[in-house]
């Protein structure tokens, strides 16, 4: 019989990422680079909104996007046309971003003269939830049509945000979706969450998520 | 499919680890799983052999510890294990508990020759 040992790692799965995502955050606080990780399911209005957002902050913040999908460019391609820098990121089949692919992305896109890059992370509530992206906050929406129980199934996504986009309120009369209950459910989860309602079709409290940004990245200037 | 991004993320940290202890063959590798948990053991086994190809646990077989999840009651004071029991102490009845374990991911350790 071979000779074996046994090796103790005693590791948590965990701490690679998050020890290049603390990494990463402290890179960025030193450019003065703001990093907003945007997460939420597919279908939820991500790029729409990502698209209202940018109209109503490229006067005032150099803006850079990175779209990670598990193909495909259609977001880019979409963002690309408002003139501001974008990088399309394919994950190769995974489900999420982790910080190394961040830091590659952001390589990718130069960000010398950025004040904000937005990471609009894979359509997913489960795995980028566990895997910290060195983002300087995280946002997530959540649509209507969706249903106001998410918060209940998808707790941990719920926990990490910063900022809860409840998105296309404008369809609220034809669903059963009860924003008071989504709300409470949510801070179950985070009682430091900020929920913003919006509708990214008709504009309504896109200016209330860029005031949000605005004031975050000045913040994260001035801590520099 | 949430494992197998996960499963991809403990190769990379065990490649690493092998790398550096020069590890060049490895037979078991352990994890440690809490109840509570996102992960489910069941979907890392069936994931397991195709997340490891190609790389120094190719060929090697997993083992799953599971710990369970202990809770303290905050109002009497016992500790009772919290998924049979519904997060009700056992004890007084009480909903207010501490989580003592069950939410753990760890990669314990390999065996290797």
């Amino acid at each position: 019989m071979r000779e074996f040992k046994i090796l103790e790692i005693k590791q948590g799965v965990f701490d690679d990422n998050n020890k290049q995502a603390d990494g990463l955050r402290e890179d960025l606080k030193k450019r003065g680079t703001f990093l907003l990780n945007l997460m939420s399911s597919p279908g939820s209005g991500k790029t729409t909104t990502l698209v209202k957002t940018i109209r109503a902050l490229k006067e005032t913040v150099k803006i850079g996007v990175m779209e990670a999908d598990i193909d495909s460019d259609v977001d880019a391609v979409t963002i690309g046309q408002e003139d501001v820098k974008v990088i399309q990121l394919h994950t190769g089949g995974m489900c999420h971003l982790d910080a190394e692919m961040t830091r590659q992305g952001l390589h990718g896109l130069g960000m010398d003269d950025l004040d904000l890059v937005i990471l609009e992370n894979v359509g997913n509530l489960v795995c980028p939830a566990e895997f910290d992206t060195g983002s300087s906050k995280n946002a997530m929406i959540l649509s209507v049509p969706e249903g106001d129980d998410k918060p209940l199934k998808y707790p941990l996504m719920f926990s990490i945000v910063d900022v809860l986009l409840i998105n296309k309120i404008d369809v609220l009369p034809y669903f059963d979706f009860d924003v008071d209950a989504c709300i409470e459910r949510a801070k179950k989860c985070n009682p430091n969450i900020k929920v913003i309602l919006c509708s990214a079709r008709n504009g309504e409290g896109i200016e209330e998520f860029a005031d949000w940004i605005k004031t975050e990245v000045a913040t994260w200037k001035k801590e520099q | 499919m949430h494992e197998i991004g996960v499963l991809f993320e403990i190769v990379k940290t065990v490649e690493s680890f092998a790398k550096e202890n020069q590890v060049e063959e490895i037979e078991t590798l352990i994890l440690q799983i809490g109840e509570l948990s996102s992960m489910v053991p069941h979907y890392m086994e069936t994931l397991y052999e195709g997340a490891v190809e190609g790389s120094v646990l190719e060929g090697s077989s997993l083992q799953i510890e599971i710990i369970k999840a202990n809770a303290r009651c905050r109002d009497c004071g016992k500790v009772f294990p919290l998924v049979e029991n519904k997060g009700i102490c056992t004890n007084c009845g009480g909903e207010h508990v501490e989580l003592l374990s069950g939410k753990e991911f760890y990669i314990k350790e390999i065996v290797c020759y």
